[in-house]
C-alpha cells in the first residue's frame, strides 16, 4: 500500500504525489475522465461498485480556469496543445488533459447519434442490437435529463456571431438551429474553450466525478497511466506515474489494482497508446483512426460582431451531412460527395491573431477590425483513415491525410460559408487558403470554388477524434468485440471515442457518453 | 536565443497606428513560460526564429541577418516568410504567429486599443496545489 496514511483516501481525490507510491484497489479502474470515463465511472459507482478513476491531468475547478488561450493551452491541454497529426501537412489535434477531459473545454454540444450511424454500425460492423436506436435513445434521454441539455436560448446571451449564422441558414432553409448544449444559466461569456468560469457548463468535474467520489470512489489526478497490468491473460490493474502539472516533475509511482476489470477511456489518441504500451498486439490496434477535420472562414462586417459575447458555439446545421458539392455556384446536398457540418465558433483574439494571413503590418491591419469579424466553420465527415501509434520516444505518432474527396467537401463548405457571410452583409471574407487572396470581395466568390485541393494550402484543425481501438465483429478490423472487451484478454474494456468505428457527422460527445454508459451497465449487470 | 525569439516575435506583431506591438509590451514572464514548455514546441520556436533571422537574403535579397534590416525591410521580410510558397517555412512561421498571437492577443493594452475587454488572470492552480489556499486544499497527506 501507499507510503501515505489514508486520510486522503477518505477525501476521495489524490492529486500529485511527490514521493513514495500510491497503491489502491478498487472494483473497477477507469483510465481517463472525459465523457467516456466519467460516464462509465458514474454508472458503475451508482451500481454499488468501488471505482477508481485515473486521469493524467490535474483537477481544476472553475476558479482555477484560465482566461487566456495561452493559459488554456498550458493548463488544459496535453503538451500545451502541441499534439499534431502528420500526413502531407501538419494538423493540430485539440484534446484535453484535465479532470473531466473534453467536457471541460468543449462547447458543451450534445447531439444524439444519428440513426444512419447506428444502422451502419449494426450492418457493416456487426455490432448487433447492443447499440441500436432504442438502447442509445434511452441513454441519450437519461443524459439529457441529468445534464440539463437544452437548446441554446436565442436571447441576449446568444451572441451576434451565432445569431447571424442562424439567420443566414434559415434564410436559405439550410436547417440552421440553435445548438443543444449541457449548460445551465449560460452568461454568454464566450469562454467555453478555456473552461466555463461561471460554472454553467455541466462538465464532468463539477457533477459526475464528485458523485463518483460521494459514492465511495476515488479520483487520482496528475497520474499518467503507462500500462495495463495482466495476470494470466486477465487485466488486473494499471500502473503509472504521478506528474506535477506545472513543473512536469515525475513523482510517486501509481499502482491501482482492479478486482473486476479495467476500463480504458483515455481518448482516440491515448487509448491506443496505452494498449500498445501494455503489450496488446492486434492487427487493428492504432488503425482506423478518423476525425472531423475542420477549417474556418472569417467574415468582416461594417458593424461590430463582438464574438467575445455570446455562446462560444450557438448555431449549427447538418443539412449537408450526407454530402455537399458546388454546382453553378450553389451548394447541392447529398451528391455522393462527403458531407460537412456547419457551426459558428467564437475565436478569441489570440487565436484569430495566429490564423490571420501574413505577418508584420499586414497582419496587424487584419486584426484591427477584430470586433467586426465573425467566424463560421465547416467540419468534414471525412473518409480518410489514419493511424495512431507509439513514437520513437513514447509520444503519439499520428499519421493522417485527408483524401481529395475530403478536400472537395471542405472546399464546398468554405464556399458556402463565404456565400453566407456575403449574404449576411460581410464586406469581405478571409478564407485562410494559400493560393487565394487573403481577402476576397463578393465578386471574387467563384475563386473559392476553384481553391487548390492541396492539404498544405488549408489551415485544418482536428477536434473530433475517433478510432484507434475500434469495436466490431471482425477480428482483423477491430480491437474490441461488440461488447467492448479487448480481444484476447479478459476484463479489459474500451469506453471512449477510440472504440467508435466510424465518424458521425455530428458532435461525438453524446455518442461517447451513451456507448460508455451501455458498457458500464453491462458490466454492472455481470456481463 | 531568447533575444532572437523576441526579435522575431516583435517583427511579426509590430506596433501599428495606435496598436502596440510586442516590442512595446511586457510579455517576458509569459514567454519564459512558453520556453519552459514542451521541448518540441521550444525546438520549433527556435528553428522558426533561426530561419527568420537568416533568410532575408531569400525574401528581400539582402545578405544580412534580420536584426540588421531597416524597419520597412524587416516588415516585408516577415510578411514574405509568412506567405511563403514553401510549406515548411509557412508552418514554422505559423508557429511564431501562434505563439506571438497568444502573447499579443492577451495583452491588456492591445485589447484596450482594439476595444476588447481585458482578460482576467490565469491562476494555473489545481486541487491539491500548494498555491491554492489551504482552506480549499484536500487534507494534507501524512507520512
Amino acid at each position: 500500500m501507499s507510503d501515505y496514511a489514508c486520510d486522503w483516501r477518505s477525501y476521495g481525490h489524490i492529486a500529485f504525489q511527490e514521493r513514495g507510491s500510491v497503491a489502491l484497489e478498487a472494483d473497477y479502474v477507469v483510465v481517463g475522465s472525459g465523457p467516456g470515463g466519467s460516464g462509465a465511472a458514474l454508472v458503475l459507482a451508482r451500481a454499488g461498485f468501488e471505482v477508481c478513476v485515473v486521469e493524467a491531468g490535474p483537477w481544476r475547478d472553475p476558479g482555477d480556469y484560465p482566461e487566456s488561450m495561452l493559459g488554456a493551452m498550458r493548463d488544459m491541454m496535453p503538451d500545451w496543445g502541441a499534439t499534431v497529426a502528420v500526413g502531407d501537412s501538419i494538423m493540430p489535434i485539440v484534446q484535453a488533459a484535465v479532470v473531466g477531459g473534453g467536457t471541460v473545454i468543449n462547447s458543451a454540444i450534445m447531439v444524439r447519434t444519428p440513426d444512419d450511424v447506428l444502422a451502419d454500425w449494426r450492418e457493416r460492423h456487426g455490432l448487433g442490437d447492443l447499440f441500436d436506436e432504442r438502447a442509445m435513445g434511452l441513454q441519450h434521454d437519461a443524459v439529457d435529463r441529468e445534464l440539463a441539455v437544452q437548446r441554446t436560448p436565442e436571447g441576449a446571451n446568444f451572441g451576434s456571431n451565432n445569431a447571424m449564422l442562424l439567420s443566414a441558414l434559415q434564410r436559405r432553409q439550410l436547417g440552421g438551429k440553435a445548438i443543444l448544449r449541457n449548460v445551465v444559466g449560460c452568461q454568454g461569456s464566450s469562454s467555453c474553450l478555456q473552461g466555463c468560469r461561471a460554472g454553467a457548463k455541466q462538465s464532468a468535474n463539477l457533477g459526475w466525478l464528485p458523485e463518483v467520489i460521494a459514492r465511495g470512489g476515488t479520483v487520482i489526478s496528475c497520474a499518467r497511466v503507462d500500462r495495463v497490468v495482466f495476470e494470466r491473460g486477465v487485466a488486473v490493474g494499471v500502473r503509472g506515474r504521478s506528474r506535477h502539472p506545472r513543473t512536469r516533475v515525475l513523482g510517486a509511482a501509481v499502482d491501482v489494482r482492479a478486482r473486476r476489470g479495467v476500463v480504458i477511456a483515455a481518448s482516440a489518441v491515448q487509448t491506443p497508446l496505452i494498449l500498445q504500451r501494455s503489450g496488446i498486439r492486434l492487427p487493428a490496434l492504432g488503425r482506423h483512426w478518423r476525425v472531423h477535420p475542420g477549417a474556418a472562414v472569417v467574415g468582416v462586417y461594417d458593424h461590430p460582431v463582438d464574438m467575445q459575447r455570446g455562446a462560444t458555439q450557438g448555431t449549427a446545421s447538418v443539412h449537408f451531412r450526407d454530402g455537399i458539392a458546388i454546382q453553378d455556384g450553389r451548394p447541392i446536398a447529398g451528391t455522393g460527395e462527403n458531407g460537412i457540418k456547419i457551426e459558428s465558433l467564437a475565436l478569441p483574439l489570440e487565436l484569430l491573431a495566429g490564423r490571420a494571413a501574413g505577418a508584420g503590418q499586414a497582419l496587424i491591419e487584419r486584426l484591427r477590425d477584430a470586433r467586426h469579424q465573425a467566424v463560421w466553420i465547416s467540419a468534414v465527415r471525412a473518409e480518410a483513415e489514419g493511424t495512431c501509434r507509439l513514437g520513437l520516444f513514447g509520444q503519439a505518432d499520428v499519421r493522417y491525410k485527408p483524401t481529395q474527396r475530403d478536400l472537395r467537401a471542405l472546399r464546398a463548405g468554405s464556399h458556402l460559408l463565404a456565400a453566407l457571410h456575403f449574404e449576411s452583409g460581410a464586406r469581405l471574407v478571409r478564407p485562410g487558403v494559400v493560393g487565394l487572396p487573403a481577402e476576397i470581395a463578393p465578386d471574387q466568390l467563384p475563386l473559392l470554388a476553384e481553391a487548390p485541393l492541396d492539404n498544405r494550402c488549408w489551415t485544418w484543425v482536428l477536434s473530433h477524434l475517433f478510432g484507434g481501438a475500434v469495436m466490431g465483429n471482425d477480428p482483423q478490423r477491430s480491437v474490441v468485440a461488440p461488447d467492448l472487451h479487448v480481444r484476447g484478454v479478459r476484463r479489459l474494456h474500451v469506453a471512449c471515442a477510440a472504440a467508435l468505428p466510424t465518424t458521425l457527422g455530428v458532435n461525438p460527445q453524446h455518442t461517447i457518453l451513451a456507448v460508455a454508459r451501455i458498457l458500464a451497465e453491462r458490466l454492472a449487470n455481470g456481463a | 536565443m531568447r533575444r532572437l525569439v523576441e526579435h522575431a516575435l516583435g517583427a511579426v506583431f509590430p506596433t501599428s497606428a495606435g496598436i502596440p506591438g510586442l516590442e512595446r509590451l511586457d510579455y517576458g514572464a509569459r514567454l519564459d513560460e512558453v520556453l519552459r514548455g514542451p521541448p518540441l514546441m521550444r525546438l520549433g520556436l527556435y528553428a522558426a526564429t533561426l530561419l527568420f533571422v537568416l533568410l532575408p537574403i531569400w525574401t528581400v535579397y539582402t545578405p544580412l541577418p534580420s536584426l540588421l534590416l531597416s524597419p520597412s525591410r524587416l516588415d516585408r521580410h516577415a510578411n514574405q516568410l509568412a506567405s511563403s510558397r514553401i510549406y515548411l517555412l509557412r508552418q514554422l512561421m505559423l508557429l511564431l504567429k501562434t505563439v506571438g498571437g497568444l502573447l499579443w492577443g492577451a495583452d491588456p493594452e492591445v485589447r484596450q486599443a482594439l476595444g476588447l475587454s481585458p482578460l482576467g488572470p490565469d491562476p494555473g492552480t489545481f486541487r491539491g496545489d500548494e498555491l491554492r489556499v489551504a482552506a480549499e486544499s484536500p487534507p494534507r497527506a501524512r507520512r
